[in-house]
């Protein structure tokens, strides 16, 4: 019966209840894209590094796991170094320029001939490897994305390049340049943001940490296969700060309009309360009837959230193809009792406060 | 003063008859209830005393201000009395906490209001299952069929207060005030918003759960006419009873 009774009620406004219900949705949906955003550019990235198929990356002391945004390069002799060291059978070095102008990418200057020892050169769909010194590569999403063809004029950091070639995804970045082009362009010469390693046999990849930490102390070295693992929102500080923000702002908004709603809903109830009271309802009883109310009301909003979730995605894609965004049933349940915890703390004040109602005003309030 | 009367009835299995005292459901003992406006207490009861007896129906009269509503409010456990005491079947509300009236008037007290007071979100069946629900012992089917049967409800059941008339609603609202066998029906002017013909019908439907099932019943009126139907009428003036109040 109370179950009737808190769904009845929940439909006795409907525009009232719709809008809590889309507040909720916001709120999910919020929670859920911008993690997935996140944590999909992450794995997108791992992913690709990963693919790349060297065994270990070498980084700049102060540089960041997340390299696309990486700006601390190091001299590319250092290279050289490496490649001294015992089970070592390729480097190559790479620079990275991240870039906003025409949307958001990095720019992957690789050295075409210690890149192909390292990865086992790119599957190419269509052209040829980089030859002169303006040439690019844009894998196939990149190509679909920006509408690039084979033999188009692509103009980056002021520069009009050729694309050459369009490569298989999946292996580093989207856009590769020459390094030397690209370390003159930007003001880098004969440095580089990463060393990609490739040891004689895999197993050898520890000692060849061990060797390279030894012969550089401080500087991040790490087992590629791992960079999917360390490759989390917690590792980069300030994107767990962002998506703290996200979440909480989420939160608010959720929390705020339920408080709102619920507050009104007493208001609007007074008399049933008093009604509900002058039957023998106690304070528990009307608390209850509020919270279930409220929960029906977050319920319906979560699986809202969640569809409307999968359809920003799409949205998102179809606009930006060569963005990821990772929806996880973690995420989501996450999100769901985040909007529900939320929503329970919004209406928990307006609940206590109709429990407390004096029965004989609620019954001569007009 | 209380009233006790004193009935003799057959004892099974004795042939001597037997004395029995019958007790008063609802005895109020010089109770005030004290309003505060600021610092300024307004006395709305000063002193009542007022008793009734099982299966009486009891009508209260008086102008407006005078205190009926409050002394309704007083034995029916929303309000608490300021001074003095108030039996419910032996039970003193005076002294007993929120909960304790809460429950109190869960199992024993049914109310009527004059402005029928249904919730709007549910149908007539819901109005009064609720009520049943909150009493604690879950939908009894059988007694929801005699009760909606007696007030003619039968057709009614699904519409919700909006569609019904203001003489079905107030039926909703006596059925839910009886559902649940209440010791004592407490009734706000339940004819108070109601037409001549209404009215008649609601008046007869108090008479005869008063006749047929022995409910008791205390009703606030302003209508003369609508006392005819009651065993006792009962007068208050200035927060007291001025007429039809306990013998002395």
């Amino acid at each position: 019966m109370m179950g009737q009774f808190v769904f009845r009620n929940l439909f006795h406004r409907p525009l009232r209840t719709l809008i809590g219900v889309v507040a909720i949705a916001v709120e999910v949906t919020l929670v859920i894209v911008v993690v997935g955003l996140t944590s999909g550019m992450l794995q997108e990235t791992a992913k690709r590094i990963e693919g790349i198929g060297a065994d270990i990356m070498v980084q700049a002391p102060s540089a960041q796991i997340f390299i696309v945004m990486s700006g601390s390069p190091m001299p590319v002799k250092i290279g050289e170094k490496i490649h001294d060291l015992k089970y070592v059978q390729y480097v190559s070095p790479a620079f990275l320029q991240f870039n906003t102008s025409g949307g958001v990418e990095t720019i992957w200057g690789i050295d075409p001939a210690s890149f192909r020892d390292v990865s086992n050169g790119f599957v190419f769909h269509e052209g040829h490897d980089l030859q002169g010194p303006d040439d690019m590569l844009v894998d196939d999403w990149q190509a679909r994305a920006k509408h690039v063809k084979l033999g188009d004029t692509y103009t980056l950091l002021n520069h009009d390049w050729k694309v050459v070639g369009i490569v298989e995804h999946g292996k580093a970045g989207r856009i590769f340049v020459p390094i030397t082009t690209l370390q003159e362009l930007v003001g880098g010469r004969d440095k580089a943001t990463i060393f990609l390693v490739r040891c004689t046999r895999p197993e050898h990849t520890p000692d060849v940490i061990g060797e390279i930490k030894e012969l550089l102390p401080n500087y991040p070295v790490r087992p590629v296969k791992e960079f999917m693992t360390l490759m989390t929102s917690t590792n980069i500080p300030a994107l767990q700060t962002f998506i703290n923000s996200m979440i909480a702002l989420a939160v608010s908004i959720g929390l705020l309009v339920i408080f709102l709603s619920m507050y009104t809903t007493v208001l609007e109830r007074t008399r049933d309360i008093g009604v509900l009271k002058s039957l023998g309802a106690s304070k528990f009883m009307i608390i209850r009837a509020l919270l279930a109310e409220t929960t029906l009301l977050c319920l319906l909003g979560i699986f809202t959230g969640i569809g409307l979730s999968y359809v920003v995605r799409a949205g998102f894609l179809k606009l930006f193809p060569t963005l990821s965004i990772l929806i996880t049933a973690g995420w989501v349940l996450r999100a769901a009792l985040i909007a529900i915890v939320g929503a329970l703390i919004g209406a928990s004040y307006p609940a206590w406060q109709a429990s407390r109602k004096d029965a004989v005003e609620a019954l001569s309030y007009d | 003063m209380a009233i006790t009367v004193t009935i003799r009835t057959n004892s099974t299995g004795n042939a001597e008859p037997e004395l029995k005292t019958l007790e008063p459901i609802l005895k109020v003992e010089n109770v005030w209830k004290l309003y505060h406006a600021g610092k300024v207490e307004v006395p709305a009861l000063r002193g009542v005393n007022f008793e009734v007896l099982p299966g009486e129906s009891v009508a209260v009269m008086g102008p407006s201000g005078c205190g009926k509503s409050s002394l309704l409010y007083v034995i029916g456990g929303l309000a608490k009395a300021s001074r003095g005491k108030v039996l419910v079947d032996g039970n003193d509300l005076v002294a007993m906490s929120d909960a304790e009236r809460t429950k109190l008037r869960r199992h024993k007290i049914g109310f009527v209001f004059q402005r029928f007071n249904l919730l709007p979100a549910l149908s007539a069946k819901g109005n009064i299952a609720i009520a049943q629900y909150i009493h604690g012992d879950g939908f009894d089917p059988h007694r929801f069929e005699v009760v909606t049967k007696m007030l003619g409800l039968d057709g009614r059941l699904e519409h919700r207060p909006s569609e019904m008339s203001g003489g079905e609603q107030q039926r909703v609202a006596i059925a839910r005030a009886i559902i649940n066998e209440p010791k004592i029906l407490l009734a706000d002017e339940p004819t108070g918003n109601l037409d001549t013909k209404n009215s008649e019908i609601v008046l007869e439907m108090l008479r005869r759960l008063n006749k047929d099932l022995g409910q008791t019943i205390v009703m606030i009126t302003h209508n003369p006419e609508a006392t005819t139907y009651f065993d006792r009428v009962v007068h208050m003036r200035d927060g007291v009873i001025v007429d039809g109040g306990p013998a002395d």
